[in-house]
C-alpha cells in the first residue's frame, strides 16, 4: 500500500494528496513452512485523497484517464455519501459497496442511476467440518434444503447470481453444465436422518451483522426442511477480529456448525487459488476442519500447470469435486453496486475499482464555471475510516 | 497519417470507496504491474507484453517499452529486479496472505533493459497471476530522500504492506 502522495508508479493517475493504507496483524496458520494471512485492524485514510490525471501514461489511447482528478471522499460516512449523491449534484459522483436494501432508492434518484456488475465475489456457509457435519450426507442435506432463489430474492433483492458451488459462470473453471443441489426437503430430510445428527442438538449458525439477514433465511430453510433446531449467532462488531483470526489460525474449535462468510476473487482466471483454497485447503485461511487430502491433491496438479488450458481443466474438477463433497453450504455471488451521478460514465469491473475510462458529460458540475469553487468546498476532515476485513 | 491524440482528460469525480480494499484500489489506479486485470476480470498484459516458460522453471518477461514513471524515470527490468529483490525481502509481503508468495529460493535476472528472467525452484502456473499483486515502484519510491517504500516509512517493515 502507499502510505503517502508521490510520482511512484506508472499507472494512469498519480497519487498527489492524502494516503489510504491499513493496519494490519498477522494469524499465523503454520511455522514451516511459514503461512499466515493478514487481518485488517484498522484503515489510515486521508480526509481527502487526491489523484490527478497522468498525461504521460503509455495507454492514455486505450483506457485514459479520461477525467483529470479523482478525490476520494473519506470525510464522508457510506450512508451520507449516498444521501449526497442521490440528492444532488456536485457532492458525490460515484458511491461504491451500495447495499442492495438501497437499489431502489437509487433507481429512483433523479441525479444518479444505479450499476450493478456480477462480481467475483461468493457468498456462502463455511462449514465446519470438526463435529458432526463431518458427515458427507449432512452436507449434502444442508445444500439440498435451502432455496437459493428465495435467499438471492429476499436476502439480496436480487442482485446475486446462483452458483451451484464456488466458481461462477463466467468464470474459467467453471464446470460445463454445473447445476446448484437442487432445492428438495424431502431427500435432505432422508439423508440427514440417514446420518444421524446429534439428537436434541441445534445447529448454530454463526454471521457478521451485515449478513444476518441472509443466516435467518438459510436457518428458517433448515428448521423447515430438516425439522432441527437452529441458533443464530451474530458475532458483535467488536469481536470480529477476534473471531477472524481464530478462524485463520484454527488453534481454538470453532462455536458454530456454518459460518455465512462473503469472499471475493481478483481475477476470472484460477479461482481455486483465491476462493476454493483459502475456504478449503490445508493453507486456507478460511478452512474450517481437516485438511481435505482430495482437494490438496487436485490444488497441488493445477498450481503447477503452466498451460493455461490444462490448468483451467483442473480447476474445473477442483470446482466439481468441492460440489461433490459439499464442502460448503453453497449459496450465490452477490453483485457489486454502484450509485453513479447522471453526468458520469462508469463502467464496472468484476474485480477492482478501476477509473481510468470514467468520463464525465458537458453537463457535470466539474465542467460548470464556477466549478473549481465547488470543488474546493466540498472537501470536508473528519472520517476516520470504515473498517472491514479484506483478509 | 498520425494517430490523433487521445483526448485532454476533463472534469473531476468526487468518489466515496467504502471498501475495505480501497487501499488497493488507490495503489492499482496509480501503480502498474507486470499484467493487470480487465473489466471481465481476465489477465491482459501492462508492464510486460509477453511471458514465456523457457523451461519448466524459468518464466521471462518481455517488457514494454517507452513507459516512464510519473517522476520521469524510464523504466526498465532494472526497475523489476529492484521490486522483486524488496519484495522477497519479507516472509509474508501480502495482505491476502502467503500464498501470493514467491517461493524464497527464486531470483530475478535482468537480461537487458527490457527482458527480465524468474528462475522459480519448481514449475508455478499461477506465477503470472500473482504478478497482480507485485506492484512496480519507481527508484524514488525506495532509495530516494525519505522513500516510503511498501511500509518502511510509516511501519518500519514490509510485512503485510505490500
Amino acid at each position: 500500500m502507499i502510505d503517502e502522495p508521490g510520482p511512484w508508479g506508472t499507472g494512469p493517475f498519480t497519487l498527489v494528496q492524502g494516503a489510504s493504507s491499513i493496519l494490519t496483524r498477522n494469524a499465523v496458520m503454520s511455522a514451516d513452512p511459514y503461512t499466515c494471512a493478514w487481518l485488517i485492524e484498522s484503515e489510515d485514510r486521508s480526509p481527502d485523497l487526491v489523484l490527478e490525471a497522468n498525461l504521460d501514461h503509455w495507454n492514455r489511447e486505450a483506457r485514459g484517464p479520461r477525467v483529470q482528478r479523482a478525490v476520494f471522499r473519506n470525510d464522508l460516512d457510506p450512508a451520507e455519501a449516498l444521501d449526497r449523491c442521490l440528492s444532488t449534484d456536485g457532492e458525490v459522483d460515484i458511491v461504491t459497496e451500495v447495499s442492495p436494501a438501497d437499489a431502489a432508492r437509487v433507481q429512483a434518484s433523479e441525479h444518479a442511476g444505479l450499476i450493478t456488475a456480477d462480481a467475483n465475489r461468493v457468498l456462502a456457509c463455511i462449514i465446519n467440518r470438526d463435529g458432526p457435519l463431518a458427515a458427507l450426507d449432512l452436507r449434502r442435506a444442508l445444500n439440498m434444503s435451502v432455496d437459493r432463489k428465495r435467499i438471492v430474492d429476499d436476502g439480496l433483492a436480487g442482485y446475486a447470481s446462483i452458483v451451484p458451488a464456488m466458481t461462477p459462470p463466467w468464470c474459467s473453471g467453471f464446470p460445463a453444465g454445473a447445476q446448484p443441489y437442487p432445492h428438495d426437503p424431502a431427500q435432505a430430510k432422508s439423508l440427514w436422518d440417514g446420518e444421524g445428527w446429534p439428537p436434541g442438538s441445534p445447529l448454530k449458525i454463526a454471521t457478521t451483522a451485515p449478513f444476518a439477514g441472509v443466516a435467518q433465511l438459510v436457518a428458517s430453510d433448515l428448521r423447515r426442511s430438516l425439522d432441527l433446531a437452529v441458533e443464530i449467532i451474530t458475532v458483535p462488531d467488536e469481536q470480529v477480529l477476534a473471531a477472524s483470526r481464530a478462524l485463520i489460525e484454527k488453534k481454538l474449535p470453532q462455536p458454530w456448525d456454518l459460518l455465512v462468510h462473503a469472499w471475493f476473487d481478483l481475477s476470472s482466471e484460477a479461482p481455486p487459488a483465491a476462493v476454493h483454497r483459502e475456504f478449503f485447503g490445508t493453507d486456507g485461511a478460511f478452512r474450517a476442519g481437516p485438511p481435505d487430502a482430495g482437494f490438496d491433491a487436485l490444488y497441488d496438479e493445477m498450481k503447477v500447470q503452466l498451460d493455461g488450458d490444462r490448468l483451467v481443466e483442473v480447476a474445473e474438477r477442483i470446482d466439481a469435486y468441492c460440489y461433490d463433497q459439499a464442502l460448503a453450504l453453497f449459496l450465490c455471488a452477490p453483485q457489486a453496486l454502484y450509485a453513479v451521478n447522471n453526468h458520469v460514465s462508469f463502467g464496472p469491473y468484476k474485480t477492482t475499482f478501476e477509473i481510468a475510462e470514467v468520463t464525465v458529460d458537458e453537463g457535470h458540475w466539474s465542467r460548470q464555471p464556477r466549478a473549481a469553487g465547488a470543488a474546493a468546498s466540498s472537501v470536508k476532515p473528519g472520517f476516520s475510516g470504515a473498517t472491514g476485513n479484506a483478509c | 497519417m498520425t494517430a490523433a491524440a487521445p483526448p485532454a482528460p476533463v472534469g473531476t469525480i468526487n468518489v466515496v470507496d467504502p471498501s475495505p480494499l480501497n487501499w488497493l484500489f488507490i495503489t492499482w489506479n496509480t501503480m502498474e504491474e507486470p499484467i493487470r486485470i480487465d473489466e471481465d476480470g481476465r489477465a491482459v498484459f501492462a508492464l510486460a507484453e509477453s511471458a514465456d516458460w523457457p523451461d519448466d522453471k524459468t518464466l521471462e518477461l518481455r517488457l514494454r517499452k517507452g513507459v516512464r514513471f510519473q517522476d520521469g524515470e524510464p523504466f526498465t527490468a532494472h526497475n523489476i529486479k529492484l521490486n522483486f529483490d524488496e519484495m522477497q525481502r519479507w516472509a509474508a509481503p501480502h495482505p491476502p496472505g502467503t500464498w501470493l508468495n514467491f517461493p524464497e529460493e527464486s531470483v530475478a535476472e535482468v537480461v537487458d533493459d527490457h527482458t527480465i528472467r524468474f528462475r522459480f525452484p519448481g514449475p508455478d502456473g499461477l506465477a503470472v497471476g500473482k504478478m497482480r499483486g507485485f506492484h512496480i515502484a519507481s527508484t524514488a519510491f525506495w532509495k530516494g530522500p525519505d522513500a516510503p517504500g511498501f511500509g518502511y516509512k510509516k511501519f518500519g517493515s514490509g510485512e503485510g504492506h505490500w
